[in-house]
């Protein structure tokens, strides 16, 4: 006969290694990832869908506050998009980061490792490629290598910024949300200095490197889109290949499900929190140089424009699979550069268009927990 | 305590159970894993409530079971897990049990209090370092105190010496006694016999029935009180096998000095197509033991072996390899993963770099599922659909399907009906006598004499036996309740005294 009182977990062994502090957050963020790759098609399409509509409603009405017509508002957006000349390139533009940053957060939540490091490690991406492209006697190679060697710098500095979170995690079971969000910080501080000090252009009066010009990447359709939304492009099926075939993002999913199962019968859990994280790092390092170097000509003091932030709404909103977070990338960033030309044209506050993201996040989130409230009721 | 009654869904947990703490006594409540003590014991801390019967504490009824009114009465329970908050200080811990008004005391104030408690009942703690700090006994020692402070009448004491080494559980005893000489009720629960003996009165449950009711434990021996604990009806609820192994074969699984907290230094051999079972109270050494041998944890020392090659820690892929199948104690923590379909679960352990589909994926999943009777809508379902034995069937089948030179099957029957329970030890039966060596650690005694070869108990982390077959029912039963390692005590301590 078995009664509750036997079923209390023995004292002596801790059955799993995963960091259980602080609780109220990590659990919470566990159901928010876990909502969020729920199946069917309420979860998956409906609530990304309505959450975003409601979201410009929302938009609208403090639009209509401000005295303007929210549907000319809208219109112009669009236009700016889809009509205007470089709308569709600039788009593709802003969202190149917000993907790749994102697709590595959508891997790390799918296995419950909660990274908010992407921030940092672009920073410390950017800083090391072009640490590395501007350096003295680099100038001849030809730009094929430079470009090449820029960007594998960049992926494996985000790799060792974000595997550091990792090695905390598993080493002293420290958060790995406050651990990386500190070592954010510490990337912002490690760009100011590089660009006042390590790696600044003697002969530029402001703060910021070299040009990196011998290793910009090139661009295509003739426009600003570089090869950067190219990466993004082809990661995304690679990552969706990764979860759906491959036993690293079996055990991605294993680790996100069950860690002590998975620590028992497959593999380390440590190993593939490790894994995650070093991936997840190196996608945003290597965002943070295609970014230097697709659109920008030097690394300045300004490099931190917060794609590392924004990407965790679209890893999110894009249900943690990598279609999903190309959509919602795309969608952020058209909504972004349309809201760019509208709100000079209607003379908008510029804060809007992170309002209506703010209020895309807690709806989607909202919108989760109903969608689970009425599983369960059924 | 009159006839009360209690079930959890199906499980009754007490039937109609008597029981009475008289004060200046100390009545110990002796019982295996499950058998209700501590069912008992909270309903009348008023943690649960009875379904039927009736609670009286110094002669009122209790109408309301909630825990604050009963505590006013003066009844006081130490449960077995500590109910400390670990940052805080013993006097911390003191006055957030029992605020003197709004505001916090001054630090001496409150330390004044830890003190005289101290002083009054003889119980050291030290204060001012937080309680995750302090040792097991003290901690057991400030449960007590905080309990005391409350001015318990009636104390009620869950496992108190399971966590404790030997000579802190005697000192405790010994405060029992004088709390009991002070007037004070005391309900000690256990599953040792050396700790009945230090009592005056003792009432035995088994599956939630009183085996021996307020008796006189002077009026009992050491196996009078065993039998009526582990009972003397032999019919479980697994069909026993009809034949044993008959010689001794080669060892196949081999346990070298292996100590993992409360486990010290076991060793242990697993002969070919054996079943060795090890029986025991749950909280002896089982959960360390399985961490241990499943390579789940590193061991502190000692060494597992299967065929001579040594099994390491953490590495679940390798232990597969070299043929050692582990069956959890708990699927649901370590066998499976609910969300996942059933053919992923299948995979755990041996899924390829490049997986194939999803079709081929569950294509190959069917026969395994089938001859395992894994009863399911197919392989697409999630695992967490699964009923509690189609889940075990589950694991059964990924464990046992490539023919593992060794099993660890840990409580493989727990929480399953009956019928379930049956195919999954006919199964581990069959297994064994294709030549597997499988080591059963269970709980329940019933299960373990109807199919082990050997049985070997263990208490306190440490393995008494062997008992083979015909087993001596008694015998186990008296180990289990450690008269064995109090005997081999007795044993050293008096082959070194003259010397």
């Amino acid at each position: 006969m078995t009664s509750p009182d036997t079923r209390q977990p023995a004292s002596g062994v801790t059955p799993s290694s995963k960091s259980t502090w602080p609780p109220k957050l990590d659990g919470w963020l566990d159901a928010v990832a876990r909502r969020a790759t729920a199946e069917g098609i309420l979860s998956s399409i409906l609530v990304p869908v309505v959450s975003a509509l409601a979201a410009l409603v929302v938009g609208g009405v403090l639009i209509a506050i401000d005295g303007v017509n929210p549907l000319s508002v809208y219109h112009a957006i669009l236009q700016g998009v889809f009509t205007k000349s470089r709308g569709f390139s600039y788009t593709a533009t802003v969202a190149t980061p917000l993907v790749l940053i994102g697709v590595g957060y959508a891997l790390a939540y799918r296995a419950r490792v909660f990274t908010i490091g992407g921030e940092g490690q672009y920073l410390v991406g950017a800083v090391a490629g072009t640490a590395v492209v501007t350096a003295g006697g680099v100038g001849d190679l030809p730009r094929v290598v430079l470009i090449v060697v820029g960007l594998g710098a960049a992926i494996v500095a985000g790799a060792l910024w974000g595997g550091l979170a990792g090695v905390l995690a598993n080493r002293f079971g420290a958060s790995i949300v406050i651990s990386t969000l500190m070592l954010s910080f510490i990337g912002d501080s490690i760009l100011q200095w590089a660009v006042r000090d390590g790696i600044r252009d003697p002969e530029s009066y402001n703060a910021n490197s070299r040009p990196i010009t011998a290793a910009a990447l090139p661009s295509f359709f003739g426009q600003k889109t570089h090869l950067g939304f190219l990466f993004a492009l082809i990661l995304v099926p690679i990552a969706w290949w990764l979860i759906r075939r491959h036993r690293w993002g079996f055990r991605i999913d294993a680790l996100g499900h069950n860690p002590g199962t998975l620590n028992a019968n497959e593999y380390s859990s440590a190993r593939v929190t490790l894994s995650v994280l070093v991936v997840a790092g190196g996608l945003a390092g290597l965002a943070g140089m295609v970014e230097t170097t697709g659109v920008n000509v030097r690394l300045g003091q300004e490099a931190s424009v917060g794609y590392g932030w924004d990407a965790i709404i679209v890893a999110l909103i894009g249900r943690l699979h990598p279609l999903g977070v190309l959509i919602a990338g795309l969608a952020m960033a058209g909504l972004t550069i349309g809201f760019e030309s509208a709100q000079r044209q209607f003379e908008l506050p510029s804060s809007l268009v992170s309002l209506i993201t703010a209020f895309v996040i807690i709806f989607v989130v909202w919108g989760d927990a109903i969608a689970a409230r009425w599983k369960e009721a059924r | 305590m009159r006839s009360v009654s209690r079930r959890f869904g199906e499980t009754v947990a007490l039937d109609g159970v008597d029981f009475e703490a008289r004060p200046g006594e100390i009545h110990a409540l002796l019982g295996a894993n499950g058998a209700g003590k501590t069912t008992l014991m909270r309903i009348l801390a008023g943690l649960d409530r009875p379904d039927a019967g009736t609670v009286e504490v110094f002669g009122r009824r209790i109408e309301n079971f909630e825990p604050g009114p009963i505590r006013a009465l003066g009844v006081a329970l130490v449960q077995q897990h500590f109910t400390l908050v670990p940052t805080l200080t013993a006097s911390e811990n003191l006055v957030l049990a029992r605020p003197e008004g709004a505001l916090l005391p001054p630090g001496r104030t409150a330390g004044v209090r830890v003190r005289k408690l101290v002083e009054q009942f003889g119980l050291e703690v030290r204060d001012g370092v937080p309680a995750s700090q302090l040792s097991v006994g003290e901690r057991q020692r400030l449960e007590i105190l905080r309990a005391l402070d409350a001015d318990a009448k009636i104390l009620l004491l869950d496992e108190p010496t399971a966590v404790l080494t030997d000579v802190e559980a005697e000192r405790l005893l010994g405060v029992a006694r004088a709390l009991a000489d002070q007037g004070r009720a005391l309900v000690v629960i256990t599953h040792r016999l050396a700790e009945v003996e230090a009592c005056d009165r003792v009432t035995v449950l088994r599956e939630g029935v009183e085996a021996i009711s307020d008796g006189a434990v002077a009026g009992y021996t050491r196996a009078d009180l065993a039998s009526a604990m582990i009972g003397t009806d032999t019919s479980g609820t697994i069909t026993a096998r009809t034949t044993r192994r008959t010689q001794a074969t080669p060892v196949c699984l081999r346990v070298r000095d292996v100590s993992l907290g409360r486990v010290s230094s076991l060793s242990l051999d697993v002969g070919e197509g054996e079943i060795v079972g090890i029986a025991g109270v749950d909280g002896n050494g089982q959960s360390e033991l399985e961490a241990a041998l499943s390579g789940r944890s590193a061991a502190e020392s000692g060494e597992v072996s299967i065929s001579g090659e040594s099994i390491a820690p953490g590495d679940p892929r390798s232990r597969r390899g070299q043929g050692l199948a582990y069956i959890p104690s708990d699927r649901y923590s370590w066998g499976l993963i609910g969300p996942m379909d059933l053919s992923d679960n299948l995979e755990l352990g041996r899924v390829l770099p490049i997986r194939p589909n999803r079709p081929a994926r569950h294509k190959a999943a069917r026969p395994s599922l089938s001859h395992w009777d894994v009863r399911t809508a197919g392989p697409h379902a999630r695992t967490s659909s699964l009923s509690g034995g189609n889940a075990q069937k589950l694991v059964l089948a990924r464990e046992l399907d490539e023919h593992p030179s060794a099993v660890l099957a840990c409580y493989p029957t727990r929480g399953l009906d009956p019928e379930a329970a049956d195919t999954v030890a006919t199964r581990l039966v069959a297994a064994a006598e294709a030549g597997c060596a499988v080591l059963w650690i269970g709980a329940e005694l019933d299960e373990l004499l109807a199919v082990a070869d050997r049985i070997e108990v263990l208490y306190d982390g440490t393995l008494f036996g062997p008992y083979l077959p015909p087993f001596d029912r008694a015998a186990i039963g008296l180990a289990m309740a450690g008269d064995a390692a109090d005997r081999a005590r007795t044993a050293t301590s008096g082959e070194a005294a003259p010397a």
